[in-house]
């Protein structure tokens, strides 16, 4: 029975482990296929704690190039397990372009589509609102050529 | 009672090897033998947030290229017959990146028939340098066998390319990774420029010219590895295409984005705006230099 704990432990481990891939690799999968009619090329997987009372939410960071004369979707998935609710913003040094939620109006957006102009390196910040743990994944996709 | 710890060992075996996140794990890297290993150096996560994530993307120039109505050729891809005589990881990885861009140019026009060969091709380098278990070879051949699965064949195909880079950076062996990521943006630019003969556009020619901040971006990383002197060589060969992009002027007209919602969606639209200055003579130079550089890296 001593023997037995440890190794149950350890199984639990890392079945746990396998799990979580699995759950990751597929919510990623259906966050693509909920882009639309698009084509993937980059996923974004977070997974964040809870944020100190006021302090700033926890956020995950992404460089990114992108290319002039292309339209590219960025679409934003939460776990169901998770607390918070993710939210994907772009930006262009310290320029805020775009975000899937909308403070002054309240409004979510599974995602929005960004006409790029300016080849240049961009940064996608994923967090969850109010600083609420969570995991999520954002997602990139072609959309078409302007 | 040992009947079911033996039971439970044998389960907790299984489910540790067909384990995708690979993060706990020894590097399975480590058993190969090239000095390559050797050279990859751990990257603080505040400066893995400052690295490009998408340097290259093994289907977005070959987007471009069918978007701008431009037909099939199979003079753009790299033969598959050469794939063993590739022994290194320094091979086996950069060759990959290679496979991996030209699979991304097949799925777009839909061929088929030749997938097969390139997503044998990857199986095999993939598995090389123990990136095997990321590549769903048995789902994407039967995907490939039916042209009305294009769109999961495109996912499943980027998607494990994603995996294995991920993995590679997670588990300190960003060299490969950096090699994977030289290869698929050689082919890329050998595609656009090789494109460009043929049906010049303008286009076409930006892309080819802001290549300079990819370029600048890739040389960046393989800096870290220029110890090595296969990274110093490929570096050698990158220099010849940078000394070329150095005349190629990016400049910047600045505007204010724009929010457009209609009809429930939400589209920015950017109003800066670069405008790539690059003259034919320069087109000519970079076409050519890269035609000679992808042209040496295959025959390696």
């Amino acid at each position: 029975m001593k023997i037995f704990l440890p190794i149950l432990a350890l199984f639990t481990f890392a079945l746990s482990d396998l799990i979580q891939a699995q759950d990751v690799s597929q919510l990623t999968a259906q966050c693509a296929a909920n882009a639309g009619d698009v084509m993937y090329l980059k996923d974004f997987v977070v997974k964040l704690d809870q944020g100190t009372p006021g302090g700033a939410p926890p956020t995950a960071r992404f460089a990114l190039l992108l290319s002039k004369n292309v339209v590219y979707r960025f679409s934003i998935c939460s776990a169901p397990s998770s607390d918070g609710e993710a939210v994907l913003q772009l930006f262009d040094m310290n320029t805020l372009l775009g975000s899937t939620f909308i403070s002054a109006t309240g409004k979510d957006f599974p995602f929005f589509d960004f006409k790029c102009q300016k080849t240049g390196v961009y940064h996608v910040f994923i967090s969850f609102k109010e600083g609420k743990a969570g995991e999520g994944v954002g997602i990139m996709s072609y959309v078409k050529k302007l | 009672m040992p009947k079911v710890i033996v039971y439970l060992l044998i389960i907790l075996a299984v489910a540790a090897g067909s384990c995708k996140s690979g993060g706990q794990g020894k590097d399975a890297g480590s058993e190969i033998p090239d000095s390559v290993l050797n050279e990859g150096i751990e990257i603080s996560e505040d400066v893995m947030q400052d690295i490009v994530q998408n340097i290259s993307s093994p289907v977005e120039m070959a987007a471009m290229i069918k978007d701008l109505g431009v037909p099939y050729s199979n003079r753009y891809i790299s033969p598959t017959d050469r794939v063993g005589n590739l022994t290194t990881s320094y091979q086996q990885a950069l060759n990959l990146g290679i496979y991996a861009a030209d699979l991304g140019y097949l799925n777009m026009y839909n061929k088929t028939s030749a997938v097969i060969d390139y997503l044998t091709s990857i199986k095999t380098l993939s598995d090389a340098i123990k990136v095997g278990q990321f590549f769903d070879f048995t789902t994407l051949k039967r995907l490939a066998t039916n042209s009305k699965n294009l769109d999961s064949l495109m996912y499943i195909s980027v998607h494990s390319f994603n995996e294995m880079d991920k993995y590679l950076h997670s588990n300190n062996r960003t060299n490969l990774s950096a090699l994977m990521v030289t290869g698929v943006w050689i082919e890329g630019l050998y595609l656009g420029t090789q494109v460009y003969k043929v049906t010049p556009s303008q286009q076409l020619a930006e892309r080819i010219g802001e290549q300079k901040l990819t370029l600048d971006q890739l040389m960046l990383i393989l800096e870290n590895y220029k110890k090595d002197k296969q990274y110093a060589k490929l570096l050698d060969e990158l220099q010849l295409l940078k000394e070329l992009f150095k005349s190629v002027n990016i400049r910047i007209e600045k505007g204010e984005p724009e929010m457009i919602e209609e009809n429930g969606m939400l589209t920015i639209v950017q109003h800066d705006k670069s405008i790539v200055e690059i003259s034919p003579e320069q087109l000519s130079s970079i076409i050519a230099t890269t035609e000679q550089v992808r042209n040496r890296l295959i025959s390696l």
